[in-house]
């Protein structure tokens, strides 16, 4: 008795197992292009991006927004900054401009330039995010070709996006009439993400700012050091200067805004900014002349989803409508070939039966 | 896995002269094999005298098949590895990363996975060298005993030279070429058994020439000096010419003289012969071809494709490095204020040629090596589901089908020529006397309780021979009537039984009393002997003289007058004995085309029955012979015998007239009956050829057996059927004879009236692409049989393309006489001139060569022989499982590879070309869009297995479907689903996705800023809104490519996309930061970026632009041009499950054709036996004989194995 039982084992060792996995016989869903599937999932889809799309474009719509290029407009800025002998050299320069229509809600402030090219690989790698978040003021490794000065100190902060930060100063005054000219209360805070203010970005720990910096140098293009960047407010100070820290934070393409102020409503502009007269001033320092670039700045408000532009909205419209489309004319074509195809079936199934 | 890059440097076998001890490095290896010796002229080698045969530096008896040893493994395997394009191409990346200027990814990016590769392979060729080395050193160490200083010593096989005696016993393996010197059996004959060299089972006889013949004992052996000078070593199995000095007389050898290695001593006690060739100058190891490393046609397609994608590679990189120095000389010089050159660039074409090499190394992810090593995970996948197969599992043999590489699975889907031997495969190489007609009439068909006639399987017991003692107790026989007649004294039966047991060749042993064994040279002959010894006409003992058989228990002793022998003109053979009571009687068996046109007139109406009989056997695809007696008187017999030894003894044309004088004895003989012989087909062979012709593949047999014998089978496992308009049968024996019959056979198939197509399988003709030649679309089914000596005439260059061509029109093809060398060089043919995918099936050593050289070798398992086995890359034990290996293994592994491959190729460009086109934006800086963790894992985590997935378990129909409708098989061998254009396609949509997902987010990141006011077109969150668009977009894709859903793809594909996100958080989180600052920079990105409803939008429209066309265009292509898989699918939606089985066991059907004769043994046999020369002087008993004839039948016998193996042209079998 045992030994058939052992003998039968010995059988089914060499059988193989008779599981699911190992016969191919996994229970599945079979996936198969139904008509009544592919035609409704067309037809769902098509209603959404349409939805989609619509609603993207109204609120894309009531986005006001107003840009002014200056490159030109402060031709003789731009002109000054050509050459670097010039650095000390003040030089500023008044934009005015017409609101016609109040910006309701939140206003925002941004510089927009054209043609830097924050991505490029080796300026984008140029940074120590080890000195950057205080640990490691001397920790320069990456920072080619901006890592020290001519006498061997590192640099803080190293590298070249530091080096070439946006140093422009620009300052919004509405001009209540021909008299009073009221500059327009600005927020710099909450500009940065707030990983980045308070995780990727931290000054080194010391009483004293300037103290715990000694031992570096200034980036070559600073005309100050970092930690006299904002001399009220420590919290903006050092590495942790807004505008620095947007800076820091590589545009995708040769064009970008980034975000400069953003408007404290109170007093005349808690409803926003009213229409009327304003002007930039603004400090000229950052070149762009060189490379061909140009700046701007942007005033614009926000919908819910963000400052969405009109072509995803656009996209939208025109994949939903597409889609429609497509799935009408599927529809008309699975519709004629319907009966074809029974009929072939038909001929399939009886010749395989012949055969 | 990992199996690539395993080609040997040169051939299989080297010369095993690599001294002890001292390692050959990768260079010796190369020097044996560039530095062969030079080709022999001529091979002398003197008996006794290894001094003087060691001038000529012959190969010993040491065989080597392995490649590497310990020292030259690593050098030599990995040389070998980087012979293959992709390791080289990733040598050559892993290079360029190092160099800082050019880097622009991280050098883990590439040699991780590569090391893994490599180390993989290595292991996996250093575990199969390892098992060459262990059978290499089993067969080199077997022991045999060499004369050596006058005595027999004990050596290993490797240390016998050239021009060694040395002794072989019963039963053992002849260890080298050996000239025959002398043997235990009178007149230095002995008999051999080449099963491992041609796959014939039945014995052969080899003789000593008569001068040695008489060195019997050791002494005189020891003084033996002759020398061999011979022809170099060479493949030919059947020929060898020689000669011997010694005493200064010459005396010629041929392959009669011969013993070759692979062979076995079989009925002899012993022998000695003089080692004439040895090792790998053999004729064994020179037919056993080289080993090449086999590939698929879609590894060798990769191959292409990898090149051709590296071209593009330069091409991208040239224009990006264009764009580059223009860029730099435009834009780059003036914003070197922010950001000046590096310090070895000092122009703008100097960078831009840095940024060639920069984004070379980006976008190499087109071909990553993870591609390689998946493609052999799935390989290895498809492989164990091969093992793991019930279906293809013999209970009987307990042994399962296996897999024995990995590297082949797709290639059983593109199967167009299956190259089959017949014994063994086919065949189960049994015969069993099945049936017979005596006097008009049938037994053997076995009826149950209701009078039908039963089938297989539900047999009642067989009949009882317990009454006769010696009868054979594995013969059965299921119908007791038969046996009844014998019992009750039929004469007709009793005549029909004496035939049986008095006409033939066979020869008797008794070890002991009662236990018999026949020595056939043919299993049909011994089947029917065997059939008559066990119905009480036991064939006990012979001398050339007399035949003594048991007739039911009383031993009656025959005097044997003549043996009219058979040849292949006669078809047939008689023998004339006198009985007890002097009556002289000729009994005839032959082919019933012969025999019955020889019969008396009066014998007419027995003739009708027994013809319907013959009909109705050879319907069943038996073997059948009719068998005839003839009463002569003594006078008649006195004179003819005076006759023929008048026409012996002629000196021209001999042949001739032994014919005509055996001719007109053999007239007006009286029909006894006939027989039916089942050459036993393995189960289920007729089904599955039937099976596999539908599905388009075309089956050649190849075999060593007789032309009649192939036939025959051929038939019965319904290749040849009655719809075969023609056979069209070659046996030319010169050039222009085979040229000619070729050309006729060409003309014919032109000329015939196109047939109308029978049904479905003709009417759907193969895409004219396909057409190579007007032959191809020739109607009406015909076959070819060829011959092994036209065969060679065939093969030679001039006509190898004619052959081809005309054998390629022809729905079957059967070579026969075939060498183990010509079965190769035929499976080479059609690989070289077709393009086609070949399987060679077989199942003995004879086989191998063969099993090599076809793209797939099937080696059948469970036989005795494992030669085959371990040639193979497949093996079974039934031919059966063939139509399963190709029809549902093949098939699917094909189906999975293809989409596969076409899927990674898709995944791949659409996650490359995004890096193109940021280059446009990022003043071609080789900047990466994705953040190079992502890089490093996409191909690795986020997208490799849901694609594993598919290709491991993917399934367009059920199995059983593929069965039934064998026309699924067609897409795989017109290689529809990967080739170049799906490639191109599968590229162009990888683009698109590529297009889409990068300018998608570009538009709509150029202006939007997020809902905080912030920017939102930074670098970080742009990275991180690409990718997951990207991850998302290939993670659909599968999806939709996943035709077959388990729960493993589920897992995987949610699992992949769950991995991605979990990753993505992990590498973005504050603690990894905080550790590694300056290796994490993408802290609080993915929180920050995937929190904007923007992205999210992005994400969306991005998916859903990439999928719907691809949707829409498979929905149309569905409705539009369905093929057929998608057919067979929907037709499955459609009607309810039919209850139905196909492939059921037909009734074997009456066929027209009737001249399947049994006979397989060799003329000249008979001569033999009547000089008694193959007998034993003690078991004779007469003293007298041996001085009867000389040497002249052994002359004769020699010249006509020379010329003979030929008949003049046969009539085609059926016309």
């Amino acid at each position: 008795m045992t030994k058939m039982k052992k003998t039968s084992q010995i059988c089914q060792s060499k059988l193989p197992d008779n599981t699911a996995l190992k016969q191919q016989q996994l229970p599945a869903y079979r996936l198969q292009l139904s008509a009544t599937g592919v035609l409704s999932g067309f037809f769902a889809t098509g209603a959404f991006c349409l939805g989609v799309g619509i609603i993207l474009i109204l609120s894309a719509k009531s986005i006001k927004e107003i840009e002014i290029k200056y490159t030109k407009i402060c031709a003789n800025c731009a002109e000054l900054r050509e050459d670097a002998i010039n650095f000390d050299k003040e030089c500023t320069c008044s934009i005015p401009f017409y609101l016609s229509e109040t910006m309701q809600g939140n206003v925002y402030l941004y510089y927009k330039l054209y043609g830097f090219y924050q991505n490029l690989y080796r300026y984008i790698l140029s940074r120590s995010n080890s000195q950057l978040v205080g640990t490691d003021l001397k920790d320069v490794g990456n920072c080619a070709p901006f890592s020290k000065s001519h006498n061997g100190t590192p640099i803080a902060p190293c590298g070249a996006i530091a080096n070439s930060i946006f140093n422009d100063t620009i300052i919004l005054s509405y001009n209540l009439n021909s008299s009073i000219h009221m500059e327009v209360p600005m927020l710099r805070s909450g500009i940065t993400w707030w990983t980045d203010k308070y995780v990727k970005f931290r000054n080194p720990s010391a009483i004293n700012l300037s103290s715990a910096f000694t031992g570096t140098a200034k980036p070559p293009y600073w005309s100050k050091p970092v930690y006299e960047l904002d001399l009220e407010d420590t919290e903006n100070n050092g590495f942790l200067n807004d505008d620095f820290i947007v800076w820091m934070r590589t545009a995708a393409f040769p064009t970008f805004k980034k975000l400069y102020r953003r408007l404290n409503r109170v007093q005349y502009f808690i409803e926003g900014l009213p229409a009327g007269n304003y002007s930039f001033n603004i400090t000229y320092n950052f070149p762009v002349t060189r490379f061909k670039g140009e700046k701007s700045v942007v005033l614009s408000t926000l919908t819910w989803s963000g400052g969405s532009s009109l072509f995803l909205g656009l996209a939208y419209t025109v994949t939903g409508a597409v889609t429609w489309l497509a799935a009408f004319s599927m529809m008309a074509i699975h519709l004629m070939l319907k009966e074809k195809r029974t009929l072939f079936i038909e001929r399939f199934e009886t010749e395989r039966d012949r055969a | 896995m990992g199996l690539r890059g395993a080609v040997p440097s040169c051939g299989h076998f080297f010369p095993c002269r690599v001294s002890h001890g001292i390692a050959g490095t990768l260079l010796g290896e190369m020097a044996l094999c560039a530095k062969k010796r030079p080709p022999e002229e001529e091979r002398r080698a003197r008996a006794n005298d290894r001094e003087y045969n060691e001038k000529f530096q012959y190969a010993s008896n040491c065989i080597k098949t392995s490649k590497y040893n310990i020292l030259t493994f690593l050098p030599v395997n990995l040389f070998e590895q980087f012979q293959e394009v992709a390791n080289t191409y990733f040598l050559f990346l892993l290079i360029l990363q190092l160099i800082p200027q050019v880097s622009s990814l991280s050098w883990f990016t590439t040699i991780v996975p590569l090391v893994l590769v490599l180390a993989i392979t290595a292991v996996k060729d250093a575990t199969d060298d390892y098992f060459r080395h262990k059978s290499d050193n089993q067969v080199n160490n077997r022991q045999s005993q060499v004369l050596i200083d006058g005595s027999l010593q004990q050596e290993q096989w490797m240390n016998v030279r050239v021009g060694d005696i040395i002794k072989l016993e019963n039963n053992q393996f002849v260890a080298a070429d050996l000239l025959l010197l002398s043997s235990s059996e009178p007149h230095g004959l002995c008999y051999i058994e080449t099963a491992e060299l041609d796959g014939e089972t039945n014995m052969k006889v080899r003789q000593a020439i008569p001068v040695t013949s008489e060195l019997g004992d050791i002494s005189r052996l020891a003084k033996f000096d002759g020398e061999v000078v011979c022809e170099p070593p060479n493949n030919k199995l059947d020929k060898f010419s020689g000669a011997l000095y010694w005493k200064e007389s010459k005396f010629p050898l041929s392959n009669q003289n011969m013993l070759l290695r692979g062979c076995v001593l079989r009925n002899t006690e012993w022998c000695f012969g003089l080692v004439v060739f040895a090792g790998p100058d053999t004729k064994l190891m020179q037919n056993s071809g080289r080993t090449k490393f086999k590939r698929t046609s879609i590894d060798r397609l990769m191959n292409t494709l990898v090149l051709w994608i590296f071209g593009f590679l330069v091409c991208m990189g040239v224009i990006l490095a264009i764009g580059n120095a223009i860029w730099e000389h435009e834009v780059g010089t003036r914003f070197q204020v922010y950001l000046p050159w590096d310090e070895a660039v000092d122009s703008a074409f100097f960078s831009g040629f840095l940024s060639f090499w920069s984004y070379i190394i980006i976008l190499n992810t087109v071909v990553p090596i993870s591609l390689y090593v998946s493609v052999e995970v799935i390989r290895l996948g498809h492989s164990y589901f091969i093992n793991w197969d019930r279906k293809m599992f013999c209970v009987k043999k307990q042994t399962p089908a296996e897999a024995r590489t990995t590297t082949l699975n797709e290639e059983l889907g593109q199967v167009e020529y299956v190259f089959s031997d017949k014994t063994g495969t086919l065949t189960q190489n049994v015969m069993v006397f099945h049936k017979c007609s005596v006097r008009g009439r049938s037994y053997g068909d076995v009826f149950d309780v209701l009078g039908h006639k039963a089938e297989l399987g539900e047999r009642p017991q067989p009949v009882d021979f317990s009454f006769n003692p010696l009868a054979d107790k594995k013969f059965l026989f299921w119908d007791p009537t038969l046996l009844e007649a014998v019992k009750m004294g039929d004469p007709h039966t009793h005549e029909f039984f004496r035939l049986l047991s008095l006409c033939h060749t066979v020869m008797s042993e008794e070890k002991n009393e009662g236990e018999l064994y026949y020595k056939a040279q043919s299993p049909d002959e011994g089947a029917l002997v065997t059939a008559a010894r066990n119905f009480g006409f036991v064939f006990r003992s012979r001398t050339p003289k007399t035949i003594t058989v048991h007739e039911m228990g009383t031993a009656v002793t025959y005097q044997l007058l003549a043996i009219l022998d058979f040849n292949n003109i006669r078809k047939r053979m008689s023998v004339i004995v006198r009985n007890p009571e002097g009556r002289i009687r000729l009994y005839c068996k032959g082919a019933d085309t012969i025999l019955l046109d020889r019969l008396h007139p009066s014998t007419q109406e027995l003739l009708n029955t027994t013809t319907d009989h013959l009909n109705e056997y050879a319907g069943e695809g038996l073997r059948t012979l009719v068998l005839a007696y003839k009463d002569l008187d003594e006078e008649y017999y006195e004179e003819w015998a005076q006759r023929r030894l008048q026409a012996s003894l002629a000196q021209d044309s001999r042949e001739d007239r032994l014919a005509s004088v055996y001719e007109e004895v053999e007239s007006d003989m009286m029909l006894l009956g006939a027989t039916a012989i089942e050459d036993r087909l393995q189960q289920g062979v007729p089904e599955t050829i039937a099976l596999l012709t539908l599905a388009n593949i075309k089956i050649w047999v190849l075999t060593g057996d007789k032309q009649e014998t192939a036939v025959n089978i051929g038939y019965s496992c319904k290749m040849l059927t009655d719809d075969v308009t023609e056979v069209f049968v070659v046996t030319g024996h010169t050039v222009l004879e085979v040229r000619e019959e070729l050309r006729k056979a060409r003309e014919k198939m032109m000329d015939s009236p196109h047939t109308v197509g029978n049904g479905f399988t003709c009417q759907e003709k193969r895409p004219s692409s396909k057409l190579t030649s007007v032959l191809e679309a020739v109607a009406g089914e015909y076959a070819l049989v060829i011959n092994g000596h036209s065969l060679a005439h065939a093969l030679e260059a001039d006509m190898e393309l004619e052959f081809l061509e005309t054998a390629c029109a022809c729905k079957a093809v059967i070579c026969c006489r075939v060498t183990p060398l010509q079965k190769a060089q035929v499976v080479e043919l059609v690989k070289k001139h077709k393009k086609a995918v070949t399987l060679a099936i077989g199942d003995g050593a004879n086989d191998v060569s063969m099993i090599k050289t076809a793209h797939i070798g099937v080696g059948i398992s469970g036989q005795e022989g494992i030669q085959a086995v371990l040639a193979s890359d497949y093996s079974f034990s039934q031919f059966k499982f063939l139509q399963r290996l190709l029809l549902v293994h093949g098939r699917w592994s094909y189906l999975r590879m293809c989409k596969f491959l076409c899927y990674f190729f898709y995944k791949n460009f659409a996650f490359t070309m995004v890096h193109f086109w940021f280059g446009f934006f990022c003043g071609f800086s080789a900047q990466t869009v994705y953040d190079q963790y992502f890089i490093t894992l996409y191909n690795i985590v986020y997208t490799s297995l849901p694609v594993l997935a598919m290709g491991v378990f993917d399934q367009d129909v059920p199995e059983q479907r593929s069965m039934e409708y064998p026309k699924l098989y067609e897409p795989g061998q017109l290689n529809l689903l990967f080739n170049k254009r799906e490639f191109f396609i599968c590229i162009a949509q990888g683009i698109y996705a590529s297009v889409l997902v990068f300018f998608l987010p570009y538009g709509v990141f150029a202006e939007a800023a997020r809902d905080d006011g912030a920017q939102l077109a930074d670098y970080q969150s742009f990275a991180v809104t690409v990718a997951t668009s990207l991850v998302i977009v290939v993670s659909v894709q599968i999806g939709l490519d996943t035709g077959y859903w388990t729960a493993i793809n589920h897992f995987f594909i949610w699992g992949s996309l769950a991995v991605y996100f979990a990753i993505l958080f992990a590498m973005h989180s504050d603690g990894l930061f905080r550790m590694f600052p300056n290796q994490f920079r993408f802290v609080g990105n993915a929180q920050s970026s995937l929190a904007q409803p923007t992205v999210w939008l992005t994400i969306a429209l991005t998916t859903v632009v990439c999928i719907l066309p691809v949707v829409a265009f498979r929905f149309l292509k569905l409705s539009l041009k369905p093929d057929l898989s998608d057919t067979v699918r929907y037709s499955q939606l459609v009607r309810k499950k039919r209850a139905q089985h196909r492939c059921t066991r037909r009734p074997g059907r009456t066929s027209s054709r009737r001249s399947g004769y049994a006979f397989a043994h060799q003329e000249g046999f008979g001569e033999l036996i009547m000089s008694g020369k193959n007998m034993r002087l003690s078991s004779l008993g007469l003293a007298g004989f041996a001085t009867r004839s000389g040497s002249g039948w052994i002359e004769s016998l020699r010249r006509k194995r020379s010329d003979s193996p030929g008949s003049p042209p046969d009539k085609p079998l059926k016309g």
